[in-house]
């Protein structure tokens, strides 16, 4: 038994050596915790590991992207340390006591998920220490937690009912069918705002569905939504269940328009719908199709790192851009509370989100736009 | 109504698939393998890297990440199982260490493949629907019900009537006596164990082609469904385990279609719940007590 | 070093309300019994005091907690009557079921804001306050062993038909176990309600009663304490390969997943009895060359 036990130790032996010897090679990330000398240091907690990796991966080639962009401007020396909350509240708390007490970092990014953030971002605020959110869509809960807590996502409220109207000037519906994922707060916070959206432009709803986040078959709820004929179907998903919710209704038969949230801003979504993915309008916080210097100068980068960017890694690029911008506009100096002062008198930055700014509330402030996607594109609707 | 009969059928037969797997080992080792869902996620990631990175046709990566699916199973078994074979605890033990192997598979997959969610290249199967009466179904749908079937026929044969199937059996039943008859125990399991990581490979890759999306936590969402379906099906009973997935598949959609789709999941739970408390050993579980 | 302890006291906070929950599902496996309804008792105790706290600020926190313990207890009553007539791997799902109707539950339900859960609440919850509540329960479990009701929770543990043969009313036994079992998991889950801002339905999931029970078994069962144990190693394990990675210069990524499976594995494979075993194995291997 003994020499078996050794056998399958040297195998899991092995298997670590492989799994560590590969990241060794692409080491070299933002991470790792050694500061650049001199400069100012921030923190990002993001989810690289757990049910959020995957925007947690475009959320560090994002930072990564800007923090070159910022050092090899000249203006402003930064560096971020990296931390993985594994996309729970627990490690999200512990990342945050360790970047604020330990690390001192004079602001931090993120965290990945509302939930998170709603655990930790009250830690931040009791030590004064400005936190910026760069993907936190819930409505409440996250900056109304203090004056300290800022963010650069635009909340779904921001964008939904716009993009609504939009939608129905161009497409004219008078009923939808909704669909949406109940158990998560980025979805369920959606179509809170979709809800009153349809309600606020007299459209009457003939059937709610919901789903799961892990869950692949979306027959059923899809079956029940298109036998009552509405005129369009309205989604709230994230990216993850987006391609396979679209290329199920298509091949259902259901050739009507679809409307989705932010989630589907996403070029995995018209990656893995395919076909399907053909006039699926979106509102988005980020456009992608920008031609602005800032966002064009983010499109390189990305593909300079090769990631397919999304509105997450914009989100998160803007983040540090904003940091770096708020030590400018202090006069660059780095402390906790110069950043902080800084924040406030950010107006018009020219970001790839568009010209920001903060509102009165510290939420995001720059113009959403509405996409269709057409010959496998995202297309502005005008 | 003929719609969401199709939906259920389809649903149902993605799970039985995944469960006759699982309840294979589950009635050899009174063990659940919590890597179970692990090795359906590799598989579908193995399929996946034939087809779109080595352009191999559908039908040589199938088979080759079922085999793949197989191999890994007989290490699972060797890392997380053999070694605790014998002791008193080795139920809740055995539990623990295929969740640690698990999470190793999936920290794996999670360095190589990244954490986005992937797809088979467009056009991997033949995008076809076919209409019966006024339902559709898509030739894949229709596919992964036929493979599904023939998969778990051939397991039924496979133990009922092959030297192998009942070496298996018979340890199943009673380790010490199938010793005492002769049967070689450790490679009897590792077939259990072969055999049961392939179903579970096939399961993945045809769900990685039905929905279009493999990620490295892509097993956790049948995990919990797979489990409530052995557990209904009774203990290690491949018929059970079929009838119990495709009855999971219709409760779902006929929740969805009735209640509302808000009440899937509790309406599923709840009625594993009371078939648990009105008949403990499950619907086609072994009269004979073993206490698990 | 009041900055390092600041650092880090989230995680000591953690390691207490985790070391509970491991003691919640200790309580029901010392009589023999998996049951894993604990994520949902956890649940249930959360969202009670978080409630009573954002509702009625005024209810002194003590008695938030009570009502976070006793709201489960009292669940647990009509839930184990049917539920422990079942053995093994039967009970373990049946209950897993019920956690599962819990945590979709609060999903559903529109006063707690579904998905979103319950923020803002205050953290009332202290070091001291989960230090204290930890040895009252330790206290409890320790009392028990070597009673006479320990001996017969023993006795069912060993061999159930026997017990009940001898005269033990085993039910009952295994159903005090279950409610103070969930009594445990909510206060653990009032605690880190009162600890973390916020509750919601994603953090009591399959995912968390998996944890609690892995926690247990990996310190050690056959010593009352030994879930204390493996809750504080698994807790800190984390956090020190996160440490490790960053020395190593590696950015955070998958490895920390890997080596903490690994290590897992490595612990439930080598150290049988748990590792409040780990002083008596090295003793052995110490003495066996000399």
């Amino acid at each position: 038994m003994s020499l078996r036990r050794k056998w399958s130790l040297s195998l899991v032996l092995f298997l670590l050596a492989a799994a560590c010897k590969d990241k060794g090679a692409q080491a070299p990330g933002p991470g790792g915790g050694a500061a650049n000398a001199g400069g100012a240091v921030f923190g990002a907690a993001i989810s690289i590991t757990g049910a959020a990796a995957s925007y947690g991966a475009q959320q560090r080639a994002g930072i990564q992207a800007a923090v070159d962009e910022v050092n090899s401007g000249g203006q402003a020396k930064v560096s971020v340390i990296v931390e993985d909350d594994a996309s729970t509240k627990e490690q999200g708390i512990t990342v945050f006591q360790k970047l604020i007490n330990r690390d001192k970092v004079s602001a931090i990014i993120g965290p990945t998920l509302s939930n998170t953030a709603s655990a930790a971002d009250p830690l931040a605020q009791q030590a004064k220490v400005p936190v910026l959110a760069i993907s936190n869509t819930a409505a409440t809960g996250i900056t109304d937690i203090g004056n300290y807590i800022w963010r650069d996502s635009l909340t779904e409220a921001q964008v939904i009912p716009g993009a609504f109207k939009k939608a129905q000037e161009k497409l004219h519906f008078k009923t939808a069918g909704v669909l949406y994922g109940n158990d998560d707060v980025f979805t369920k916070a959606g179509y809170d705002v979709m809800q009153k959206a349809l309600q606020d432009l007299g459209v009457k709803v003939l059937g709610t569905q919901t789903f799961a986040k892990p869950d692949r078959d979306y027959n059923a709820q899809l079956t029940e939504l298109t036998a009552a004929k509405p005129d369009v179907l309205v989604v709230s998903a994230l990216a993850d269940n987006a391609s396979a919710i679209v290329a199920q209704a298509r091949q259902r038969g259901w050739t009507g328009p679809i409307l989705g949230g932010n989630g589907f801003n996403s070029p995995a979504f018209i990656k893995n719908a395919g076909g399907a993915a053909e006039g699926v309008m979106v509102g988005t916080s980020w456009n992608s199709l920008s031609q602005e210097p800032a966002n064009q100068k983010f499109l390189a980068a990305m593909k300079k790192a090769g990631v397919n960017p999304d509105q997450f890694s914009a989100q998160a690029y803007t983040g540090v851009i904003i940091l770096a911008e708020a030590i400018k506009q202090s006069g660059g100096k780095t402390g906790r509370e110069d950043i902080e002062a800084g924040l406030a008198k950010i107006k018009d930055l020219d970001t790839p989100l568009g010209k920001f700014s903060f509102t009165p509330g510290r939420d995001a402030q720059h113009e959403p736009s509405v996409q269709q996607v057409k010959d496998g594109k995202f297309q502005l609707v005008q | 109504m003929g719609q969401q009969v199709l939906n259920g059928i389809f649903l149902g037969s993605i799970y039985a698939l995944f469960a006759v797997g699982y309840t294979l080992v589950f009635g050899v080792l009174d063990i659940l393998n919590l890597a179970h869902q692990a090795v359906f996620m590799l598989a579908a990631f193995i399929a996946l890297a034939l087809v779109a990175d080595a352009h191999l046709s559908l039908w040589v990566a199938l088979p080759a990440a079922v085999l793949a699916g197989g191999l890994i199973g007989i290490v699972l078994e060797r890392l997380a199982f053999r070694p605790l074979r014998g002791r008193a605890d080795s139920n809740i033990s055995g539990l623990i260490s295929s969740l640690a192997v698990a999470t190793v598979f999936e920290a794996i997959a999670l360095e190589i493949f990244g954490p986005d969610i992937s797809r088979f290249p467009q056009g991997t199967f033949p995008d076809r629907v076919i209409h019966l009466g006024s339902a559709t179904a898509s030739l894949l749908q229709l596919c992964i019900v036929g493979i599904s079937v023939v998969l778990m026929a051939a397991l039924t044969f496979l133990l009922a009537r092959t030297r192998l199937g009942r070496q298996i059996r018979a340890v199943a039943e009673s380790p010490r006596a199938a010793r005492i008859l002769g049967v070689n125990i450790d490679r009897a399991i590792a077939l259990a164990f072969f055999l049961s990581s392939a179903l579970g490979g096939a399961a993945g890759v045809l769900f990685g082609l039905a929905f279009n999306s493999i990620s490295p936590d892509v097993g956790r969402g049948v995990e919990l469904k797979g489990l409530a379906v052995i557990i209904l099906g009774g203990m290690g009973s491949i018929p059970g385990a079929v009838i119990a997935g495709f009855a999971l598949g219709l409760v779902e959609v006929f929740t969805v279609a009735h209640l509302g789709s808000s009440f899937r999941d509790v309406v599923s739970f709840a009625v594993l719940f009371f078939v648990l408390i009105a008949r403990p050993r499950g619907l086609l579980g072994r009269a004979a007590a073993r206490e698990a | 070093m009041g900055d390092l302890l600041l650092a880090y006291q989230s995680l000591f906070a953690f390691v207490g309300i985790n070391a509970l929950l491991a003691l919640s599902v200790y309580a029901t496996l010392c009589c023999g019994q998996l049951s894993l309804a604990n994520a949902g008792f956890m649940a249930i105790g959360a969202y009670t005091g978080a409630l009573i706290t954002l509702r009625a600020p005024a209810v002194p926190f003590i008695a938030v907690l009570a009502a976070a313990a006793v709201a489960p207890a009292v669940i647990a009553v009509p839930l184990g009557l049917p539920v422990l007539r079942l053995r093994g791997v039967f009970l373990a799902i049946a209950t897993v079921g019920f956690g599962e109707v819990v945590r979709l539950f609060f999903v559903n339900w529109d006063y707690t804001n579904g998905a979103m859960g319950l923020v803002a609440i205050p953290q009332r919850t202290s070091l001291w306050t989960i230090a204290l509540a930890l040895a009252v329960t330790l206290y409890v479990l320790g009392r028990l062993r070597g009673s006479r009701f320990g001996y017969a929770l023993e006795a069912i543990h060993e061999d159930e038909t026997a017990a009940r043969t001898m005269g033990i009313y085993t039910t009952g036994h295994k159903l005090a176990m279950l409610v103070l079992g969930a009594a445990i998991a909510g206060l653990a889950g009032g605690l880190e309600a009162h600890f973390t801002f916020m509750v919601a339905p994603n953090g009591y999931g399959f995912g968390r009663v998996v944890e609690m029970l892995v926690q247990a078994v990996v310190g050690g069962t056959v010593a009352f304490y030994g879930p204390v144990v493996g809750a504080a190693f698994l807790t800190v394990l984390p956090e020190v390969l996160r440490e490790v990675g960053a020395r190593m210069g590696l950015a955070p990524g998958p490895f920390r997943l890997l080596l903490n499976g690994a290590i897992l594995l490595a612990v439930i494979l080598y150290l049988p009895n748990g590792l409040v075993s780990l002083p008596a194995v090295l003793r052995r291997r110490v003495r066996r060359p000399a």
